[in-house]
Order: C-alpha cells, then structure tokens, then sequence
C-alpha cells in the first residue's frame, strides 16, 4: 500500500512495509512512537518537492478545492509508472476520487488511513528524510502567509459586500440627513418660525432658506424654482407677518452652510440609491423583484452575503432581523415573531395587519427559492422573480377579497362560493323553499315528535344488550382457557348480533337533533361497548 | 479601529461572535441637549440594535481602563513580576494588570497599552493584556488551574478573529513555539494576517475550522487546540482538528459560549451537555471554569486528548 502525505514543502509518497499493523487502529500509535519504529513500518518512495512558493501556492488552492494539481499528477505518474497495482491511502476522499477518475489509480479513505496520517504526521521530520524542519516550518509560513493574501485577494463575495457596505451607508446617510433637516429647521426656526408649518419636505424647506436667507427678502425671491404656487404665495404672506427674532447675517451664513450640506448629501443620496439598485439588479434580479431593492440588500447585509443568505431556510429569511423578539420568545415560551426585515417588503406592508404574517410567511418561501436562483443558478433573468410574485399577488388578493366579503355577507354565502367549484354535481331543485306557508314546519314538528317517540324505547333495549354481552365476554374470558370450542360459539353468536349492528348508527343519525343529553350518554357507552366487541 | 463599521464585526467571524458588533455607533439615544421635540429621528424599523448588550468589553482601540496614562503608563515606576503560568506575567502598578512579554517590541496589536523594563541592558517590552476583550486572560484571571499554552508549545488556535489574542499567546509561546491560527472570516483574517506580518510564529489560516483537511498541508502535530469558535457545532469542531493534528495526551481549552449553542436551555445544563459530548470524543475534560466578572454565560473547559493508559509514563 503507498500513502500520499502533503506537506507544505513537497508531497511525500511512502510505501508501507508492514500492512499487518494497520488493522489495529487502536493501537497504531504505539508503532510511531519512535523514528525507528516508524521508520520499520513506512519507507519513504518519493518526494517532490515545491520549486518555490508560487508552485506551493498552485498545489495548496488545488487542494483546498480537492483537484489534482500539476505537481501532484507528476509526482503520481513516477510512481505509477513503477507500481500501479498498489492502492493509495489518501486523506481526502474527494481527491481519491478524481485521481481515480485521472490516473486510475485505486485509492482508500478510511478511519485507519486517517489515524495513519496523525502518526505520519507526528513523525514527519524522521519520516521525510532530507529536509530540515527549518525548512518545513519556513515553507508552511511562507505558505501560509501567500495562501491566506490569495484567498483575501480573489473573495468570491466580494460583490456582496459592495452591496453590504452601499445599504448601511444608505441607512447612515438616512440618519444623519434626518438630523440635519431637524437642526436646520430648528435653527432657522427662531427666525422664521412659519416656515416650517408651511413648506413640509425636508428639500423644499433646505433649499428655500437657502435661497431666501433673512426673511425679509423672501417677497422679492422668486421661490417657484422649488415651490409649488401656493405655497409659495402663503410663505411669502408668512413672511410679512412674521414674530420670528431678528439674526445677523453672520448667523444666516452659517444656517446656509448647512442648507448646502444637506442639499448635497440628499443629491448624493440619491445617486447612491441608483447604485443600489443597479449592483442589486444585476447580482440578484429575482430576489430584488420579489422584495424590493432596499429589503433585499438589507437581508443580504443581515447574512453576510448572498451565498450565506441562499443557505438559510425560508423560516429563517422570514424572521431575519428580529432575532432579538425571536430569541425573547424561545426563552420565554411565548410566540415566536412572524417577521422581521421582511416586514418592510411591499408586499407584506400592503396587506392588512391580520393576513401579514400569512402574506409574510409565503413571500419568505418563494424569497428563500429566488435568492438560491440568484446565488447559485445559471441564469441572469428575474422571470422567476416575477412569476413567483404575480402569484403571492394573487394569492393576496383572494386572502383580502375573502375578508371583505365576509364582513358584507353572511358566512353561508362564502360556503356557497366554495362548493361552487365542483361543477361535476347535478344539483336538484329543493321545492321545500317554494312556499312559506307554515304548514310545512308543521309536518316537520310532527316527524321530530315521532322520533323522539321512538327514542326511549330503542336505547334502552339496546343497551341492555351489550351490557349482557360484556358480562357474558368476562365470563367467556375465563372461560377461554379452558375450552376453546366454547369460543367457537362465542363467534357464532357474534356473527348473528353483527347484521343488526349496520342499521344502528342510522338510527343514531336521525335521533340525533332531538335526542336528549341522557340518551347522548347512554349512546356513548353503547358505542364505547361496541369498540371493545370489535376489538 | 471602532468594530461597528466591520460587516461582522471585530470578532465576528463565524456568525456573530461576541454581542454589540452592530449599531456600535458611539452615543446612541444620547442626544438630548437642546433643541428638545426631536421626534426619535430615525424613521423605520431598521435600528442597529442597542450596541452591545451587557458585555462590559471595551470599545474599540482604548481598554477597557479608564483612560488617560494612569496605572501602566511607561513612565511611571512598575514591577514586572512572572505568573503562575509560564510566559505570562504580573504587572504591579498603580493597578495589577496582566502582561504579556512583547515578541516586537515598540508595537501595540491593538491599541493596547505597552510598559518597558530595563534588566540591565537589555530592555524588555511588556503589553497589558485586557481580560474583557480574551477569554484566554479572563480565565487566568480565573484562577485556571494550566493553561497548557506555554514556551515552545505549538497551538492551535481556532477562532483567531483580528487575533488580538493570538498575539499574546504568540508572546507566550516565544520564537520557539508556533500558533496556527485559524480564522473563517475575510474581513477579520485581514487583520489576522496582518498581525501575523510581524509575528513569524503565527501561521494564519483563512479556512472554516470544520474542514481541517483543507489546511492539513500547513499544519504538523500542535500540543494544545485553544478554541474560541462560538458555534453550535464547535465540541466537533475541535474534536475534527485534534483528530487530525493533536498529538496523543495533548490539551485542549475551549471556551463555550452557552447562548451560543442554546440560548433557552439553563448555562449550566448546556455546559454539562458540551463536557458529555468531548467524553465521547476522546477528549477527556479536566477542569472546567465560568468567566463570570468578565463574559457572562460563558465557561472554559480543559481537557487532554487520548490520555495515554495510566501505568505507562
């Protein structure tokens, strides 16, 4: 047997010299507790070493995705060319398998070739001859160190992360302008305190000061640039009239200063949102269309990256970002949330607040199956998307037409529209709704009464029967030990009550509307001695 | 180097880690001053949550001490004396402080503070180590009984993060020893692989801990596996990696974070349910250790791996 051992200065072939001793896995460290020992058990065949790092760092990354590299297909081929009937332990399955495949070469995986590989490698240095640990060490550094900058360098969700970090700047920018226009209408409130009534968006409001500066200029401004007629005529009426304080110019520099930040943060603002959108667009077109851009890349944000995200259950997506209640609600046994970032989705935010998390539970499902599309399948299109949603939208809009009908009509003519759709039954016309005249009722009234007449005479004879029965089992049952013919009988007898049984529950069903709670119970233990006799 | 603008954190790394890596965003709700009627301005639902709840981990680049140049600062007189534990040190001031002898001298990791000795002529560098922000130095502080990470002591250190401590336990184990650190997490790798620039007995690994065959060309034998992976799953973790590269009768020290791996059970029943499932590893647990004034809900279990039979050695 020979054992392919990687090491971060070359790839170590040995052949194994004793195979007897690895059948004890147990005990397989003992052979390896000296150099000596294991070196009666391993030979070393061959070494290829690394020519530099780049060649290192070529067979590491084919390693870490369970490739053949070049290097290790040379060193394979000296080796098979000398000994091909041997089988090769390999500490990767995977890799055993396209070596396999590539140089038909047998290869075992197995839990002793994995302890064989711990006591390899706990006697490397005697092991692999002709390399000074100095060496080892300073090439699995050297290794390490290129390893981790390529895997740093070439990140595959690197494109993630542009749309993580453009969302929370989003959310930044958001705060900040929020505190902004607060500040501003704060501040140029003490002079012009009517403004702010007057002129509501932020905007407007920001690029008015502006403009106008002190108030006593705004009826000779021109403000149609950024209000609409009205409000402009009513500004500059507010204006006049003013009980605002007087400020010095100086004061009114520094308010426009800070006009002019939030105009340029809310300009920036807006071409960052574009960005978004397009980056979300074009790396995750279904999820976008089910959710909207903003949701979508806060959930991508919330898992780290989209291919994280395409890993987590629909249940999971649906309450994303509400771990907190989540957790709170595990803890305390109460109600787990029923949504989270989700919530903010368009299609749950227009559904009303008693079918969200219906609606939030669904969009939740096809959203997990879109972002799997988008994270890990072939195609760029958001047909999938889109058809997945059409149907939550009507999905949503039978939910909410059932609501509304139920609060105008009665709940009989919902059950009418749901039976409505098997058309196959022939439906017969009921004269019994011709006339109103009472006289029907009466036939009825005079039915029930014959019933309930009835009522009192059969129970009680039928109860009494399985009464009798249940007795006579008991005593049967002692019986059955004894002699089996008498059990014969007992079948017999069965056999005969048997035909009357079918008609019973018939009888039942009628009695049923008028019997009396006393019947009901004596029915009760008929049936439950009726279940012990089928038993 | 403020956590908050990490996508994961400074920790984070696999899922989360430590609380408080989201919305660590300075002086939330602290607004107030004038211009009172501010209506709470951010709109929506998105809120970072409150930054990190409870954990007294200190923000960011200062300690967690109280500022300013009192206690370790470099002037004032100090007195270095060696701990229990091999390789680390007490630093008596002003206040106690756990040290660290500083393999580079004149650089701080992680904006922690640095004192310098003179013996003779030799000048020997020493850095504070924050038993809030390492679990390895609360557990000292803990009163462990070994920590098994010594001079010379090959580790593995699983969850390296930025490798704030990995950069102690390099100082422990001194030229001599090796830290393979391994980190999953790009972001905090960057910072990982930076710290290991310097340090060239640190070997950074960016691989998931739970495929230790992907790194298995980089690795040898280790004496110790120091885990601080904070998953569900992480008793296998580190029962994967000693497998592979833990020597026989080597140690393991694992902090468990319970709300990690259950968060409705009781702390102590998980605690039990980790230290039954390294039985069944192999993994015999020696001492185990709550980290209560530093984390909450957390433990650190030791152990030795595949104790060899009692008659022989």
């Amino acid at each position: 047997m020979l054992v392919l051992f990687e090491t971060a200065a070359g790839y170590a072939i040995f052949k194994v010299l004793d195979e007897s001793k690895l059948q004890e896995v147990d005990s397989l460290y003992k052979e390896f507790e000296t150099p000596e020992k294991a070196n009666k058990i391993l030979k070393l065949k061959h070494f290829e070493k690394f020519q530099d790092t780049t060649e290192a760092l070529a067979a590491a990354t084919a390693l870490v995705e369970g490739k053949l590299g070049k290097s290790l297909k040379k060193a394979l081929k000296k080796v098979v060319a000398k000994e091909a009937h041997e089988q090769l332990a390999i500490s990767d399955a995977k890799l055993g398998g396209v070596i396999k495949e590539k140089l038909d070469l047998s290869c075992v995986h197995s839990p002793a070739v994995a302890e064989l590989m711990r006591c390899i490698r706990s006697q490397m240095e005697a092991l692999i001859s002709g390399l000074p640990p100095r060496e080892i060490s300073a090439m699995s550094l050297g290794l390490a160190h290129s390893l981790s900058r390529y895997k740093l360098k070439f990140s595959p969700d690197k494109v993630d992360t542009m749309i993580v970090q453009a969302i929370s700047l989003l959310d930044d920018l958001d705060k900040e302008l929020n505190n902004y226009n607060m500040r501003c209408r704060e501040w140029y409130g003490w002079h012009f305190p009517e403004l702010g009534k007057v002129v509501t968006d932020n905007l407007a409001y920001c690029k008015t000061v502006r403009k106008v500066g002190d108030r006593t200029n705004v009826a000779t401004t021109d403000l149609s640039e950024f209000l609409p007629e009205e409000i402009e005529a009513e500004v500059k009426l507010a204006a006049e009239i003013s009980m605002g304080t007087e400020v010095s110019e100086q004061d009114i520099g520094n308010i426009r200063h800070l006009c002019d930040q939030v105009i340029e943060i809310s300009e920036y603002r807006a071409q960052l949102y574009d960005y978004l959108k397009n980056r979300m667009m074009a790396i995750a077109p279904n999820l976008t269309v089910m959710v909207g851009e903003l949701v979508g890349a806060r959930l991508i944000s919330h898992a780290g990256s989209l291919l994280n995200l395409a890993k987590h259950p629909a249940s999971t997506v649906q309450i994303l970002g509400a771990e907190k209640a989540l957790f709170r609600a595990l803890k305390t046994r109460k109600d787990t949330p029923k949504y989270g970032l989700i919530y903010h989705a368009s299609l749950v935010g227009q559904t009303t607040a008693k079918n969200k998390g219906k609606i939030s539970r669904m969009l939740a499902a096809k959203t997990a199956l879109a972002i799997r599309y988008d994270a890990l399948g072939e195609d760029t299109n958001a047909e999938m998307g889109a058809e997945n949603r059409a149907k939550l939208e009507a999905r949503l809009r039978q939910l909410e037409d059932r609501g509304i009908r139920r609060i105008s009509g009665t709940g009989k003519a919902m059950a009418k529209a749901d039976k409505y759709q098997h058309k196959s039954e022939v439906k017969i016309y009921d004269p019994s709704g011709d006339s109103t005249i009472p006289s029907t009722s009466k036939k009825r009234k005079f039915e029930e009464v014959e019933t309930s007449e009835q009522d009192p005479v059969t129970p009680v004879a039928k109860s009494k029967k399985p009464k009798k029965e249940s007795v006579a089992e008991e005593q049967e049952a002692e019986m059955a030990a004894e002699s089996p013919k008498k059990k014969k009988k007992k079948k017999e007898k069965k056999a005969e009550e048997e035909p009357e049984e079918p008609e019973e529950p018939k009888d039942e069903e009628e009695e049923m509307p008028v019997s009396e709670p006393t019947e009901k119970k004596k029915r009760k233990k008929k049936k439950k001695v009726k279940e012990e006799e089928d038993e | 180097m403020r956590p908050g603008f990490s996508p994961r954190g400074d920790r984070g790394g696999r899922g989360g880690g430590r609380g408080g890596f989201r919305g660590g965003f300075g002086d939330r709700g602290g607004r107030g001053g004038r211009g009172g009627g501010f209506r709470s301005p951010d709109g929506g639902g998105f809120r970072g949550r409150g930054g990190g709840r409870g954990t007294p981990r200190g923000r960011g680049g200062r300690g967690g001490r109280g500022g300013g140049r009192g206690g370790l600062g470099g002037g004032k007189r100090v007195l270095i004396e060696p701990h229990r534990h091999e390789g680390v040190f007490i630093c008596r001031g002003k206040e106690d402080a756990l040290v660290t002898k500083n393999m580079v001298m004149g650089e701080s990791v992680y904006g922690e503070k640095r004192m310098s000795v003179e013996e003779g002529e030799a000048k020997i560098e020493y850095r504070a180590w924050n038993p809030f922000r390492s679990k390895l130095a609360a557990a000292i502080l803990g009163g462990i009984d070994k920590i098994h990470i010594k001079p010379g002591a090959k580790v593995m250190y699983l969850g390296a993060a930025s490798g704030t401590t990995v950069s102690h336990v390099s100082d422990i184990v001194g030229p001599e020893g090796l830290v393979y650190a391994v980190e999953f997490s790009h972001r905090s790798g960057r910072d990982l692989l930076n710290v290991a620039k310097k340090r060239t007995n640190i070997i950074p690994i960016i691989e998931d801990a739970r495929h230790p065959h992907k790194y298995r060309m980089l690795v040898g034998m280790v004496d110790v596996i120091f885990a601080d992976v904070a998953q569900p799953d992480q008793t296998r973790i580190v029962a994967l990696n000693a497998h592979n590269f833990l020597k026989n009768g080597g140690h393991f020290v694992i902090s468990i974070k319970a709300n990690c791996i259950d968060s409705t059970a009781a702390p102590e029943a998980v605690f039990a349910s980790e230290v039954k499932k390294m039985s069944a590893e192999n993994m015999k647990p020696q001492e185990q250790l709550t980290l209560e004034p530093y984390e909450r809900d957390h433990a650190v279990v030791v152990g030795i791996y595949r104790p060899p039979p009692k008659q022989k050695k």
